[in-house]
């Protein structure tokens, strides 16, 4: 108890960072040895009655009394306990507000000389204003950290006069800085720590409304995240109880089973990794999902390293493409070179070649039996009618139902990176306003660029160079420059008659009879039988028309034997009638005569060579040149050349001058439906104008071909073998042909060669002697004057 | 070395005493938990319907050489105040100290139960 002059000497606890305030209890562990010899010399004393002042400077380890603040709280030291390590816990509870005096040192520790001071007790209407105001504050403030104490704290509040009493207790309630705890409890008047207190307080209730505004926003947006995790961990459990298992997580256990044992290359293995993870993060449910993997499903499947191995067996190569084509010297010698580089040098380049060739005469299934003879796996695509880039690079993933393009689904397909692959129909390639497939054939077919050719749903490099491209082309004309650059050509051109038998007799016949269900005894046509359904039934470079005929015979007689006729059959020329119908074409195509002013040309066409004739007549009265049949510009150009070169030449010809002047002409070349362009025409309309001018026909067993010049010069053209099969089709035993085109006649069958007589010109003046006998004994008769 | 101040509050600046009220034929018993408090510490006041009990409750020193091993003993002064349902005014009061126990006893003038 105080004394009379309420002055007491009591031991001094000092404290840091907060202030013991009156009417709080203040558990304390103290370790301080001049703390516990406070302690324990105010527990000696009958009140246990302790004075506990704030230290300013919470580092300084035995404050002086500068040390110290000078106002502190008397308490009264409720409970104690000693804990192990020298450690005592009290539990303090503050009393009343006093003075230091005076500061001695007892020992170790301090004792203060205090005096209560206590805060005047006033009233006005501003302090009951302010109480109401720190109140409300204060229970709003707790609301915020402790909603569940408010309601209790205004009811306190509210009860409560005591304004001093009211500033104590809300005081601790705050986390209050240790200079604004202090200046509460040294405030000198009511009024004044009640301001004060409005003043933290207001600020704190800022502080925390910003806090919980923050709180509450990041609240909502994680219950937002929140609520779709656990619905889709509830979806997860509802297909898991369905299935029986984890769809998802098998699907992903699956790929990843499948990605340890595929081969891959590092930079698509790290790829693929990257995209697991991806997808490992995504719901089932998004529609990435299923994009991301469909895609890496296509990864795993591709055959990044698998590789066929090269059968190198050159006898056996050679054996397996003679036994599947005939003929064809050109090409098999070209693939057995190349599997002869291969021996040596097992990492060549695989060549990429182009195989021209009118339609039936076996381009495809060259394709076939080369993928035999290396022993490799064989892919075909057709490039007919194709006019969207995409459809050979692929769409890029973020399209709706993406996928790769023909190409790369080829080699998925073939399962290997080597496979044999065919890109049929090359000339026949569109494009239209989605791009040139035909420019993105350009970096697949070169050699350079294909090593990592880049198909937009991948996104990454895959390795074509081990592919064995082959193009197959019907015409080179609509191939563009830069393609046909990157292409090994190799011709192949019409088959001849002879070749057509054999060819019939070794493949044809067995197949048709095979597919048909006959025994090869059942069935048999004879050499002369084929020529005629050559000559009669069909008319084509290739086989495939014999093919079909041959089918029409063979199931005939299957029907027969169907029908119980079983003895076997032998088909003649003569009863071809009876099997195939009346003949379709005929040798008599072949015009008997020929009158004035008609030549019979060569062409060159896709489906191999044709006999055609050109006629000119003289239209009297008639001015200047008509020309009808379809003509080409080209065509229509070299018909204008020949008549100037007749024109020119008259005197030498015998021709009469104004004929050319009181003549129009006209020259024709049937078929007239069908479109004809070329040079090669123009030495029949040179023969055929000469003959319609001298009015001496051209002989009607000759036929040719050849460019010629205004000067007269007879240039080469193409196609020779084509057309000497035709006029040789067609009954013509004698071609005149360019001089320089005589190096192609080794193209020819032997007997072919041997059974034609071939006369090569040089000058178109060689061409009319050989072609019109009365313009030969013409220029005979001139020689010799 | 002070630890971890933890604030707890207290509504009064001393201690109090627990007690039981025992309704009476003549009024009421007030039993209150004081051991160890000399009854020359203690003051009573009625007030209306209030009675308070006030004091003090000193230490002391058994023997010398002692010192605290640990302290639950509610020292220093002590205040409670109880609030009954009648008018206590007039009431005779007597203080009783027995085994540590005081017992207050308030017989009140016509009171009834």
């Amino acid at each position: 108890m105080s004394n009379a002059d309420n002055v007491q000497i009591l031991p001094v606890l000092p404290i840091k960072n907060t202030v013991l305030f009156p009417y709080m209890l203040m558990p304390l562990s103290v370790g301080r040895k001049s703390s516990i010899a406070a302690i324990e010399a105010a527990l000696a004393t009958e009140e246990k009655e302790i004075v506990v002042v704030a230290q300013r400077d919470a580092s300084v380890e035995s404050p002086a009394l500068t040390d110290l603040y000078s106002i502190g709280t008397k308490a009264v030291i409720k409970k104690m306990a000693r804990k192990p390590e020298g450690v005592l816990e009290v539990v303090l509870l503050g009393v009343e507000r006093v003075v230091l005096i005076k500061i001695e040192q007892q020992g170790i520790y301090q004792t203060a000389r205090i005096k209560p001071l206590p805060l005047p007790q006033d009233k006005s209407t501003e302090i009951e204003a302010l109480h109401r105001e720190v109140g409300e504050l204060a229970a709003r403030a707790l609301e915020l950290i402790q909603p569940q104490a408010a309601d209790e704290l205004r009811r306190l509040t509210a009860g409560s006069k005591d304004s001093v009493k009211l500033v104590y207790t809300l005081a601790p309630m705050f986390s209050l800085d240790l200079d604004k705890e202090q200046a509460l409890l040294e405030a000198p008047t009511v009024a004044e720590s009640l301001r004060l207190m409005h003043s933290y307080l207001s600020h704190e209730l800022q502080v925390l409304e910003l806090r919980s505004k923050i709180a509450s926003q990041a609240q909502s947006e994680m219950s937002k995240e929140q609520r779709e995790y656990l619905l889709r961990q509830q979806l997860r459990a509802i297909q898991k109880e369905l299935s029986g298992e984890n769809p998802e997580e098998s699907e992903i256990v699956l790929l990843r089973e499948r990605l340890s044992k595929a081969d891959l290359p590092e930079d698509v293995r790290k790829e693929i990794e990257r995209e697991l993870t991806k997808l490992e993060r995504l719901p089932n449910s998004s529609p990435d999902y299923h994009v991301t993997r469909t895609y890496l499903d296509f990864l795993v499947e591709l055959p990044w390293k698998a590789a066929t191995e090269d059968v190198i067996d050159i006898s056996r190569a050679r054996q397996v493409l003679d036994e599947d084509h005939y003929d064809l010297r050109e090409v098999k010698e070209r693939i057995l070179e190349h599997l002869g580089v291969l021996k040596l040098n097992p990492s060549a380049k695989s060549p990429i070649l182009c195989f021209v060739g009118p339609p039936g005469v076996g381009k495809t299934s060259l394709g076939q039996s080369i993928a035999r003879a290396l022993g490799r796996k064989f892919e075909r695509l057709s490039l007919g009618g194709m006019h969207d880039e995409a459809e050979l690079r692929g769409h890029r993933r973020t399209y709706i139902g993406a996928m790769p393009g023909r190409v790369i689904q080829a080699i998925r397909r073939a399962g290997v990176n080597n496979p044999v692959f065919m890109l049929d129909e090359v000339d026949k390639i569109g494009y239209d306003f989605r791009g040139d497939p035909a420019s993105a054939l350009l970096e697949i077919l070169d050699p350079e660029q294909n090593r990592t050719f880049r198909d937009n749903y991948l996104d990454l490099p895959f390795d074509l160079s081990k592919v064995f491209f082959i193009t197959t082309a019907n015409t080179l004309d609509t191939i563009p420059r830069p393609l046909l650059d990157r292409m090994e050509l190799l011709r192949l051109p019409g088959y001849s008659e002879e070749e057509k038998v054999e060819i019939a007799k070794r493949y044809l016949i067995p197949r048709q009879l095979k597919e048909t269900g006959l025994a090869p005894a059942d069935c048999g046509i004879t050499d002369d039988a084929l020529k005629a359904i050559i000559a009669q039934y069909t008319r084509e470079a290739g086989v495939r028309q014999l093919e079909r005929a041959i089918g029409r015979i063979a199931r005939k007689v299957a029907l027969r034997h169907a029908e119980g006729h079983t003895e076997a059959v032998t088909v003649t020329a003569n009863d071809l009638v009876t099997w195939l119908g009346p003949r379709r074409f005929s040798p008599e195509q072949r015009r008997k005569q020929l009158p004035a002013g008609v030549a019979t040309g060569l062409a060159w066409t896709e489906t191999g060579g044709d006999v055609l004739y050109v006629e000119a007549t003289l239209l009297p009265n008639g001015r200047g040149m008509t020309l009808t049949g379809q003509l080409g510009e080209v065509m229509q150009e070299s018909a204008r050349a020949a008549q100037s070169y007749i024109w020119s030449h008259a005197e030498e010809l015998g021709i009469a001058r104004d004929l050319f002047r009181k003549y129009g002409v006209h020259i024709h070349v049937p078929s007239g439906a069908i479109p004809k362009d070329g040079p090669s025409a123009g030495v029949t309309m040179a023969t055929a104008l000469a003959s319609v001018y001298t009015k001496y026909p051209v002989r009607v067993d000759t036929a040719m071909t050849g460019e010629i010049t205004l000067t007269g010069l007879v240039l080469p053209v193409g196609g020779i073998k084509e057309k000497v099969l035709a006029a040789r089709r067609v009954g013509i035993k004698r071609v005149i042909l360019p001089l320089e085109n005589k190096k192609d006649l080794t193209e020819l069958p032997e007997p072919v060669a041997k059974e034609m007589e071939f006369i090569f010109a040089e000058k178109i003046e060689d061409v009319l002697n050989a072609a019109i006998p009365q313009l030969g004994e013409h220029f005979a008769a001139r020689r010799a004057s | 070395m002070v630890f971890g101040a933890a604030i707890h509050r207290s509504s009064e600046a001393f201690w109090q005493p627990a007690a039981d009220i025992y309704r009476t034929r003549s009024g009421w018993l007030v039993k209150y938990d004081l051991a160890g408090v000399r009854t020359e510490d203690i003051e009573v006041t009625v007030a209306g319907s209030q009675i308070t009990i006030g004091g003090f409750r000193r230490d002391w020193r058994l023997e010398d050489g002692c010192s605290h091993y640990s302290m639950e003993i509610s020292y220093n002064r002590f205040e409670r105040t109880l609030e009954l349902p009648c008018d206590l005014d007039g009431a005779e009061v007597k203080v009783e100290g027995r085994d540590g126990i005081l017992l207050l006893r308030l017989i009140c003038q016509g009171e009834k139960p």
